[in-house]
């Protein structure tokens, strides 16, 4: 029992990193960045071409783990920081309507998701073993140590980030311009230079969610669309919300694992989508209770 | 020569799901991701009930255009009155979900091996019908009052609910409109390729049916099937390597967002050609 709650957690934090960078643009562009998906399957093989390449045979362990996962988050925030400027500077300076948003960012996507499979065919690879599978007992259960490292760096990640946004001026300027782009303009702040930022912080998650995903799952060019998961997050969470990203993450990795254990994994993706949609209808706002307004 | 009209048929029948797409993305300014996931619906629900229960053909038409609206009203009305990112989640979830679905009742639907052995009633006549049948009333409801309100709703939706308008019921009847339309794409499909298998039914083809009505235009219906007939006809018929093919629109697209907002044909509608002729001759006489 705690052996699968600690399970679905270690689940639910990767979960909330995608969700997590999926909401930091939400927040200061209020549209929902379908190319987060491409960014993580893009960072996952970067990662994994950075281990054959560069790191192999030179680093094991560990050493080896963070050098990947700090390689892929540099990737994810260069890939982040060229989808703004190819997508959504000319959109922006263009003021033009959310819609052009959502298809820039699909079409993003969809793009990445197409280069990977020219150049490294539909074919599968998996990663490799960073930590031997050895279990750790704490409260007289055992947890594995791939789950431990996860929950930790996730962790980690998340504390990071939500330093920068809290505690640095580049994140009180994020945070007005999420609030609102003239004025923040007025008051002096580049909005387009903290767009850039807050696509490569995104970009950084979106990198070290896609490590993360290539070692528990094997590595496909399809590997982004688990960003579904990240989806249903921020919508049990509510929209936009970095606190309720999280929680709603977290939730969602427990309400999986324990799903596996009653219906098994085929059955699975249904329920969660049920679960989803019964949320919808009794609290469409996600637990953290924000109200997004459409702008007229 | 069968190779050419079974290109001609694939892309009639793609041409029925970009209107179901046109629909929710032209009228009501929803994206919907999982409209691919309607045509699996319809498609599904009628080859199973030929292959169990031996149904005639137009009753199994039916019964699969009504199982796609009934599954989008499932969908559609806990997202359809909260704003516009949520249709597009939740419509992504829900095509995985279907997939899942599909892929985990293999004594129902054959799961990841596919449905086969569905008898073959579609040919590329009853496409070509089914085209224009359904082309003129999508038309028609896109000149209808209900298509001039979900117009000016996709314009402000805060302006034309102060004109009255009752903006989540025209979403709604759209989106269920388009999901059967969607549905009847798929019976088609089931009944022409003979055989089914859930991977084919992924969020890229929905995501290809938008960018299609993108590139068309997306104020015009005349566009989005000029596209999805440029856009799936003719790279079958070079035989473009798939992945090429959609690394090609995907440039496209981004080239026509930034530099042609309003797609090839803006918001010109082929029908303008007669009317201004009529409109001519009225003057003179």
């Amino acid at each position: 029992m705690l052996q699968n709650i600690f399970f679905g957690l270690s689940l639910g934090a990767v979960y909330s990193l995608i969700a997590v960078g999926f909401a930091l643009v939400f927040n200061i562009l209020k549209f929902s960045n379908f190319s987060h998906g491409g960014v993580m399957s893009f960072t996952a093989y970067a990662g994994y071409l950075a281990y054959i390449w560069i790191f192999d045979g030179k680093v094991t362990g560990v050493t080896m783990f963070v050098a990947v996962v700090l390689t892929a988050a540099v990737v994810g925030s260069l890939t982040a920081v060229g989808i703004e400027r190819v997508g959504f500077r000319r959109l922006r300076s263009n003021q033009a309507p959310v819609i052009y948003y959502f298809i820039s960012s699909i079409t993003l996507g969809i793009l990445l998701e197409n280069i990977i499979t020219i150049f490294a065919s539909s074919n599968f690879y998996s990663y490799p073993v960073f930590f031997s599978s050895k279990n750790v007992d704490l409260l007289g259960t055992s947890f594995s140590v791939a789950d431990f490292v996860t929950l930790l760096f996730s962790t980690a990640a998340l504390g990071a980030l939500l330093f920068v946004l809290y505690r640095t001026k580049l994140g009180l300027a994020v945070r007005t311009v999420s609030f609102d782009v003239n004025t923040a303009t007025l008051m002096g702040i580049d909005p387009n230079r903290v767009v850039m930022a807050t696509f490569a912080l995104s970009g950084a998650l979106g990198g070290i969610s896609g490590v993360f995903l290539g070692m528990n799952y094997s590595l496909y060019p399809q590997l982004g669309q688990l960003v579904v998961k990240g989806f249903i997050a921020s919508v049990i969470g509510g929209l936009g919300s970095i606190t309720g990203a999280v929680i709603g993450a977290l939730l969602l990795g427990i309400i999986e694992v324990g799903l596996i254990g009653l219906v098994g994994s085929g059955w699975m993706p249904a329920c969660v989508f049920v679960i989803m949609l019964v949320f919808l209808l009794v609290r469409p706002r996600g637990i953290a209770g924000v109200i997004v307004q459409e702008k007229a | 020569m069968d190779y050419i009209y079974s290109i001609l048929t694939l892309t009639g029948i793609t041409m029925i799901g970009v209107m179901g797409t046109y629909m929710v993305t032209g009228l009501t300014g929803q994206f919907s991701f999982g409209q691919a996931a309607f045509m699996a619906v319809g498609g599904y629900v009628s080859a199973m009930l030929t292959l169990r229960f031996n149904l005639p053909f137009p009753v199994v038409v039916l019964a699969g255009s009504v199982a796609a609206t009934l599954t989008g009203l499932l969908v559609g009305m806990p997202t359809i009155r909260l704003r516009r990112d949520y249709i597009s989640l939740v419509t992504f979830g829900f095509g995985e979900a279907i997939i899942s679905v599909l892929n985990n009742s293999a004594q129902l639907t054959g799961g990841a091996e596919g449905l086969v052995g569905i008898p073959k009633r579609v040919d590329l006549l009853l496409v070509a019908v089914s085209v224009i049948c359904c082309l003129f009333l999508v038309a028609c409801y896109k000149n209808s009052k209900f298509g001039r309100q979900c117009l000016a709703l996709r314009t402000d939706e805060l302006a034309a609910r102060s004109m009255g308008i009752d903006v989540n019921r025209m979403k709604l009847v759209t989106f269920l409109f388009a999901s059967a339309i969607t549905g009847y794409a798929g019976v088609l499909y089931a009944f022409y390729s003979q055989y089914l298998e859930p991977g084919y039914y992924n969020w890229t083809v929905s995501a290809e049916w938008l960018i299609i009505v993108f590139v068309g235009g997306i104020n015009s219906l005349t566009g989005a099937m000029v596209s999805s007939v440029i856009l799936t006809g003719l790279p079958e018929l070079l035989r473009f390597a798939s992945a090429w093919r959609i690394l090609i629109y995907c440039i496209i697209v981004l080239l026509i967002i930034n530099y042609r907002p309003n797609g090839i044909f803006g918001d010109w509608e082929i029908s303008r050609l007669w009317k201004k002729r009529r409109a001519v001759l009225g003057g003179r006489a």
